[in-house]
């Protein structure tokens, strides 16, 4: 459902995209908290140390932090590793003036930052192999400081450094940031996931809408039969019910009117062609013949009129917009059988030979219909041929796809072809007429067709019907083993051989 | 034969009554489908001719409630109706038979000629056709032979005398198949099934093989083969076809 896919594919990119920027956002602003915070860590610890430094001052003995050998062996010894000095966080220096007073172990013995400058500030500097963020603390002795006064460089400046490796502060900001945002990335998916599946369920009566209407056959008119829980689809189920039951009605009254029509046109043509019967038997038993010779002509013209209502009634039928078709699989083979078998009288009474030739082959179609048109196509080779003529009706299958040799061959289901051919030794017909035969009331000849044959022009209008509503091909051509009409219909579907 | 005609149609009936009578059967008609089944619970009719069109209830339930209650009473039914779809209606809920509207009267005898035999209510149970005689009751084929009179060819004489010609039960079967359908071809499936019961293995080419036994006894031409259709005998041509 594009719907669904829509909706799914564009709120989960827009949650994504947003959760993102607002992530790097997120990101950045922490990042310089963290600045903010290690910084007033720095001041804090220079403080300490400063405290430290007043402290001690007074023994004027030169307080490092060990550096020997003997305290680091102590240190171990007390679970202290020293070695581990350099990846804890601070390195910090005190100068009185130029002299190194404190030192952290892991500080070299040259200043850290120039010792010129006058302000507290923070700057980041190199040493040791790496590179640190750093705070210069001055304090004056006098502990007033005139910021107006010029720098005095005297033995009485205390300058208090503390350093910090910037990439160990960049990793504990990292870690720091990034537990804030994972949570929002599997947040994301776990978003996604929901959306999908709300989504989901929120477009399944519109799902079962649509399955519901893709099972219904073109031609079935029973009303849905869903219950729809919400308001927009009720409405449409509702309409839908509605066009579908006019529909039916609509198709019921054609129905009926056709039956009507049929019944009431047939009928008394049923009771003249009896009376005619009727009154021929009378004439035959009073020995009149010559008036029996007038009974011939009158016969003839009940039969034609006859024919002329069954053609008209069975293109009202075959007409593609009357749906009374039923699809299913037909046996070709004993479709082709009756037809021949309910033709052969007018057959053998032209003494033309007809044979069959076909495979046992099933056809996805009208059966109804399909038997009309073959039943309209052999009885005109059958008129139009003369006398002693040949007929040859016959069924071809191929396969349109071959290249599966590995196919399972119990299915058989595959696309393939069927074409039915019908040729005849009569007198066929021109090339340039090949479009106009299949026009209604038209015959071969115009207004001078042959009226000895039985016909109204309507034959092939109800056969190109028919082979519209299948969906497939008429071809005329000459018959190259007879020489007269060749006509082949193909069908191209899913045919199974039987 | 006394035939119980339901047609909703005055003149269709009228018209069907007197030629039916003129053939010698006896024909009682009736207009409605409900009068019909009132008339057939107490009849003594020995078929029904019953048009689809009725009126008052569909013909196919009349043939349905025919079927329920007597269940061997033949049934041919007339249909105005789109003939094919009918006709396979009609079959499947238990006619016998079929016509279209309109019909050629001789198909309809034709076919009543067959019933009239099966019920052994016929004057006479032999089927002749050209100079073929079968005997339904005594299963007994003769062909006819013109008698000659000698010195006198060129008149013909009405005389004729009957040879028997002799066929195994089945080859009389097919041949019995073929005449009383007479006109329209009979397939080998057809043929096979009034032949065979369930179960009874049957060779693909057994129907050939009669059918060749049965051409070597029998008048040139007379059973005819559609190639991949089936066997017909034509129907005799009769003076007061149309």
């Amino acid at each position: 459902m594009s719907i669904r896919r829509y909706l799914v594919l564009t709120l989960v990119s827009i949650l994504t995209l947003i959760t993102f920027i607002a992530a790097i956002q997120g990101y950045k602003a922490s990042m310089s908290r963290a600045e903010k915070l290690f910084e007033q860590q720095l001041v804090d610890f220079a403080q300490i140390v400063k405290g430290l430094h007043h402290t001690f001052d007074k023994k004027k003995s030169d307080l490092s932090f060990d550096n020997t050998e003997q305290n680091t062996n102590k240190k171990r010894e007390q679970g202290v590793n020293t070695a581990h000095n350099f990846e804890t966080s601070f390195a910090f220096q005190v100068w009185l003036g130029h002299n190194l007073v404190i030192q952290s172990t892991n500080s070299p013995m040259n200043p850290i930052m120039s010792l010129k400058q006058a302000s507290t500030h923070f700057s980041e500097v190199n040493f040791s192999g790496q590179r640190w963020r750093a705070i210069y603390l001055v304090n004056d002795k006098s502990s007033v400081s005139n910021s107006n006064t010029s720098i005095k460089f005297d033995d009485e400046k205390l300058i208090i450094i503390v350093a910090q490796p910037l990439d160990k502060q960049f990793l504990l900001a990292q870690e720091v940031i990034l537990a804030a945002v994972a949570p929002m990335i599997i947040a994301i998916l776990l978003l996604s996931l929901l959306i999908y599946g709300i989504i989901t369920h929120g477009l399944k009566p519109l799902h079962k809408l649509t399955t519901a209407l893709s099972n219904k056959q073109s031609n079935d008119f029973t009303p849905l039969t869903l219950h729809v829980d919400n308001t927009e689809l009720t409405h449409v189920v509702t309409t839908l019910n509605q066009l579908f039951e006019r529909l039916n009605l609509a198709f019921e009254r054609e129905r009926h009117f056709a039956a009507d029509a049929a019944h009431e046109l047939k009928t008394p043509l049923s009771v003249l062609k009896i009376n005619v019967h009727n009154l021929a038997q009378d004439l035959n038993d009073k020995g009149q013949h010559n008036s029996t010779k007038l009974i011939k002509p009158l016969s003839l013209s009940v039969d034609r009129m006859g024919h002329v209502i069954d053609q008209i009634l069975h293109l009202n039928r075959t007409n593609p917009e009357q749906i009374y078709q039923n699809q299913k699989r037909v046996k070709l083979k004993p479709l082709l059988q009756t037809v021949i078998a309910d033709l052969y009288q007018s057959i053998a009474n032209k003494q033309q030979t007809i044979t069959l030739n076909t495979d046992d082959v099933m056809l996805q179609g009208d059966e109804l219909s399909l038997q009309l048109m073959l039943t309209n196509l052999i009885s005109n080779a059958n008129k139009y041929t003369p006398g002693n003529g040949e007929i040859k009706v016959s069924v071809k299958y191929s396969s349109v796809d071959e290249k599966q040799p590995f196919h399972n061959n119990k299915t058989n289901n595959k696309t393939g072809r069927i074409v039915i051919v019908i040729e005849d030794s009569g007198n066929g017909i021109k090339v340039e007429e090949y479009n106009r035969v299949f026009d209604r009331f038209y015959r071969v000849g115009g207004d001078q067709h042959d009226s000895s044959v039985l016909g109204c022009g309507l034959g092939l209008t109800i056969v190109k019907h028919i082979v519209d509503i299948h969906r497939a091909n008429i071809v005329l051509s000459q018959s190259k083993s007879l020489g007269g009409l060749s006509v082949e219909v193909l069908f191209e579907q899913n045919i199974e051989r039987v | 034969m006394r035939i119980l005609l339901v047609e909703d149609d005055q003149g269709l009936a009228e018209a069907l009554q007197q030629s039916l009578e003129r053939e010698g059967f006896v024909v009682d008609h009736l207009s409605r489908g409900k009068q019909a089944l009132t008339a057939l619970a107490v009849s003594t009719h020995d078929m029904v001719i019953l048009d689809l069109g009725l009126p008052d209830v569909d013909g196919l339930d009349v043939l349905k409630q025919i079927r329920a209650k007597k269940n061997d009473l033949p049934v041919i039914i007339l249909t105005a109706r789109d003939s094919i779809d009918s006709k396979v209606k009609g079959l499947d809920y238990g006619a016998d038979d079929y016509l279209a509207k309109p019909f050629d009267m001789q198909e309809l005898l034709a076919r009543l000629r067959v019933i009239e035999r099966r019920l052994g209510t016929a004057s006479s149970s032999m089927i002749t056709i050209d100079r073929v005689v079968l005997d339904t009751s005594s299963h007994k084929v003769f062909l006819m032979q013109p008698l000659s009179v000698k010195g006198q060819k060129d008149k013909q004489s009405d005389q004729q005398y009957k040879i028997e010609v002799h066929f195994s039960k089945k080859e009389f079967m097919v041949l019995k198949a073929l005449m009383e359908n007479a006109g329209r071809i009979q397939s080998r499936e057809q043929i096979e099934s009034k032949l065979y019961h369930w179960g009874e293995e049957v060779l693909s080419n057994a129907v050939e093989v009669h059918i060749h036994k049965l051409r070597k006894n029998l008048p040139d031409k007379f059973i005819q083969n559609v190639r991949g259709v089936g066997y017909i005998i034509n129907r005799p041509q009769t003076n007061t076809s149309n």
